[in-house]
């Protein structure tokens, strides 16, 4: 619903005909788009400054008052039954899929955010209108203004543009639970069609934000483990016993449980040996401290790599909307800090009380 | 100093420094202080595109194998000395050139771009790394198998360059990467990694001429190679032309999606019609204003990415328009992308029209010269190209001015029959491959 919704905002509202937001941004050289994952939807406007004023008023009357035609409704439920389409057509996205249901069992984490076709063609557009009032009001939004404008003017702006909300009402609200943790190994195989290598995808569960600490930490381990050239894994596994073809490890940080997830590209006779390998390397990490030089490289690393994603105002926006949204602005700024003061024995706790090799889900893609 | 400056060129209020080294290196520096960060883009006149069609694929491997030794430094050292100070350092290769990326906080940039210039003027290419390289490649070209898309750009690209290089893709194919040796490689290497064939593109926290300098202490003392007669010229290349016999190209494969993708040959980066062509391909295909767009998702739900893209290229390039749609509507997306192409040599545009996608190439161009990294690789580019950092300019204005009778004649002029590709079931295949679809 939240996907599908945000897709059906851009069909405008009483003042604004469908397409004519897109039209209104692109006309003056800007660009617009949206995304949807599974803690917010995100919306932004990429344009000179001089015409913030004309184009923030036309985003919020989006925002605020989507009509959600009927027969848009319909014509972008094809729109989306595409967009599903394209991601089946994708193994790696499958894969993904299939990883997240089996670690979040009851959590909405574990479904897909594009929704499958059976669930879209049993939403109605008043059910749709009712979840776009109940949950586009102040409370649940943030609106991010970064570039060349005086902050009393984009204030003046956003009070101005972000004023009437809708009356909320009367919907029933999804309560979600942190997801309890995992207690076994959850192995799935899938065999596809026209594969031409396996994938192992193996997920941990993360803390939320309110661990903020710890999640700081997974994602030093993260990029130690698989973040380059010279991390663990991928030096052994891809560079010496060459055994994979790429092997990456990601940590999503999300509001009520993160997800910690090392992904290999492999051939299918090497996944348990490889499964077996990470295994044993997450086990060394609990019984072994990092060396000192291996911290502050990958300290460095990261603190850089947050230098590098906030060269432009489209970026620092979507990192303060970001942390804004699931949990407070400020702590973006305080991210490399954080990082400086990771310490061995704690990042050594870390993996032991989140990466156990014992306690994991994995999904394996093989060719049929 | 062994340099010759020339003529400064205005970005916005910053400008291009461009100099010239004793050995034929051209550098490239703009100043922005706005992070402390600098990014180098370093361009080599080399690529997919003076591949020999047998060794197609070199270059893609060259690049690989290039961060894995020098003389000195293991790959592993290598890896180490770059991550220790946190930056990032990559090279690759595309159709009209290699590049090497590299992007460090100010303080380190003098160390790294020392480093680059040990990969890029003595690699060692070890031979376990060519091996290693060459199988993750071989693993790679069979990968994009798997992409419903990349197999419609694949045969699209085969069926229109024929002969040329461009017809294959940067990773080479299977038959011709398995043959490439580590001679081949230095061979490649030799001919084509010379000062006068370089453009070190520098844009961050750096004065200029401190920028031209460091270049010059690092590059300087490498010679372009010569015999007793004098400096070996660059080899000169005979491409076949390209002509076009547009036909259609199949693979029936049972994905949800099916791909139809149209293309037109279109002009180089050189030729008048090249800007009348990026603003045709921006009005149909670029954002969510798009003709194509607006016309085939928008008002009639056949897509969820219906696109079209226009590549910059030295020689012929392809205009290309594309949608992903329920393999039912096959028929129906064949017919409305061509019609939308089609339209083009038959309705001018309007005033309106042609001003809004004249804002939107003019805005989204500047969107996209923001980062560091985005600075440098648009004027390095242009460098190599041959265009000049002037180019910048001239695009701009030329964009600005052109006028909606010349689309039309430039539309008119290649958008006779395309080239079509189609990927997916065989009730997709079925719709489109008859002669009574047309």
């Amino acid at each position: 619903m939240a996907h599908f919704l945000e897709h059906m905002v851009f069909k405008g509202t009483d003042r604004l005909l469908p397409g004519q937001f897109d039209q209104v941004i692109e006309d003056r050289g800007g660009m617009t788009n949206a995304a949807t994952s599974h803690d917010y939807a995100h919306y932004f406007i990429n344009t000179t400054a001089p015409h913030l004023e004309e184009t923030l008023p036309c985003l919020a009357d989006l925002l605020l008052n989507a009509a959600i035609p009927e027969d848009e409704f319909v014509r972008e439920r094809d729109v989306v039954l595409e967009e599903i389409r394209q991601a089946n057509d994708d193994p790696d996205w499958l894969a993904f899929q299939a990883l997240i249901e089996s670690v979040y069992q009851s959590h909405p984490y574990g479904r897909p955010v594009l929704g499958d076709e059976a669930g879209l063609m049993q939403r109605s557009p008043e059910e749709m209108r009712c979840f776009h009032r109940a949950h586009y009001q102040p409370e649940n939004m943030t609106v991010v203004v970064v570039g060349n404008v005086a902050e009393a003017q984009a204030l003046d702006l956003v009070n101005q543009a972000f004023s009437q909300f809708p009356s909320r009402p009367n919907c029933p609200v999804a309560i979600a639970h942190a997801e309890p943790p995992i207690t076994e190994i959850r192995r799935q195989e899938l065999y596809l069609p026209r594969l031409e290598q396996a994938r192992l995808m193996m997920a941990w569960i993360g803390p939320g934000v309110d661990q903020l600490r710890d999640a700081y930490g997974l994602d030093l381990l993260s990029v130690l483990l698989a973040g380059s050239r010279s991390s663990r894994l991928v030096r052994e596994l891809r560079e010496e016993r060459q055994l994979v073809q790429a092997i990456a490890s990601d940590f999503s940080l999300q509001r009520d449980s993160s997800l910690f997830t090392i992904s290999a590209w492999l051939a299918p006779e090497d996944v348990d040996r490889v499964e077996a390998l990470i295994g044993d390397r997450l086990s060394e990490l609990t019984t072994t401290a990092i060396s000192e030089a291996e911290l502050i490289r990958y300290k460095r690393l990261l603190c850089n790599d947050y230098a590098f994603s906030t060269e432009t105002a489209i970026q620092l926006a979507g990192l303060y909307g970001y942390y804004n949204t699931i949990a407070q602005a400020e702590i973006a700024v305080n991210y490399p800090n954080q990082i400086q003061t990771l310490q061995a024995e704690e990042l050594q706790q870390l993996a032991s009380q989140y990466l156990s090799p014992y306690h994991y889900a994995a999904t394996i893609l093989k060719p049929l | 100093m062994s340099v010759n400056l020339s003529a400064a060129q205005l970005l916005e209020n910053r400008q291009v420094h461009r100099a010239v080294l004793d050995n034929g290196l051209v550098v490239l520096a703009v100043e922005n202080s706005a992070a402390d960060i600098v990014s180098a883009r370093i361009f080599v006149r080399a690529g997919g595109r003076y591949e020999p069609p047998e060794q197609a694929g070199l270059s893609h491997l060259l690049t690989s194998v290039l961060t894995k030794g020098t003389g000195n430094l293991s790959s592993l050292e290598i890896a180490e000395r770059v991550e220790s100070v946190g930056a990032g350092l990559g090279a690759d290769a595309a159709a009209d050139y290699c590049l090497l990326s590299l992007k460090t906080v100010s303080a380190d940039f003098a160390e790294m771009l020392e480093l680059a210039a040990q990969l890029l003027r003595s690699p060692s290419l070890p031979e376990a790394e060519v091996e290693l390289e060459r199988r993750l490649t071989l693993q790679g070209i069979r990968s994009m198998q798997e992409q419903p898309f990349s197999i419609a750009q694949k045969q699209l690209r085969q069926a229109m360059y024929q002969q040329h290089p461009y017809a294959l893709p940067s990773l080479g194919t299977e038959e011709t990467v398995a043959q490439i040796s580590r001679e081949d490689l230095q061979q490649y290497h030799q001919t084509y990694f010379r000062p006068d064939n370089f453009v070190v593109s520098i844009a961050g926290r750096i004065a200029p001429e401190d920028a031209i300098a460091l270049v010059d202490q690092i590059f300087g003392d490498w010679q372009v190679p010569t015999t007793p007669e004098g400096k070996i010229p660059l080899p000169a290349l005979a491409l076949p032309g390209i002509t076009s016999h547009p036909k259609q190209v199949i693979s029936t494969q049972d994905t949800q999606q099916a791909i139809v993708m149209l293309g037109y040959l279109a002009a180089a980066v050189h030729s008048p019609e090249y800007v009348a062509l990026k603003l045709l391909n921006t009005y149909l295909g670029n954002g969510l204003s798009s003709r194509l767009f607006v016309e085939l998702r928008e008002k009639r739900g056949l897509a969820y990415e219906v696109s079209a893209f226009y590549p910059t290229r030295l020689d012929a390039s392809q205009f290309v328009v594309y949608m992903g749609t329920a393999p039912d509507n096959a028929a129906i997306a064949l017919d409305g992308l061509r019609q939308e192409v089609e339209r083009l040599c038959t309705t001018l545009l309007t005033s309106e029209e042609l001003q809004s996608a004249k804002n939107k190439l003019l805005g989204q161009y500047a969107l996209g010269k923001q980062t560091n990294a985005q600075i440098a690789q648009t004027f390095g580019w242009y460098e190599i190209l041959g265009l000049g950092v002037e180019f910048d300019q001239q695009f701009q204005i030329e964009a600005a001015n052109v006028a909606a009778e010349t689309l039309q004649a430039v539309a008119r002029q290649h958008f006779a029959e395309p080239y079509v590709s189609l990927v997916g079931p065989a009730i997709a295949i079925d719709q489109v491959a008859t002669p009574a679809a047309s």
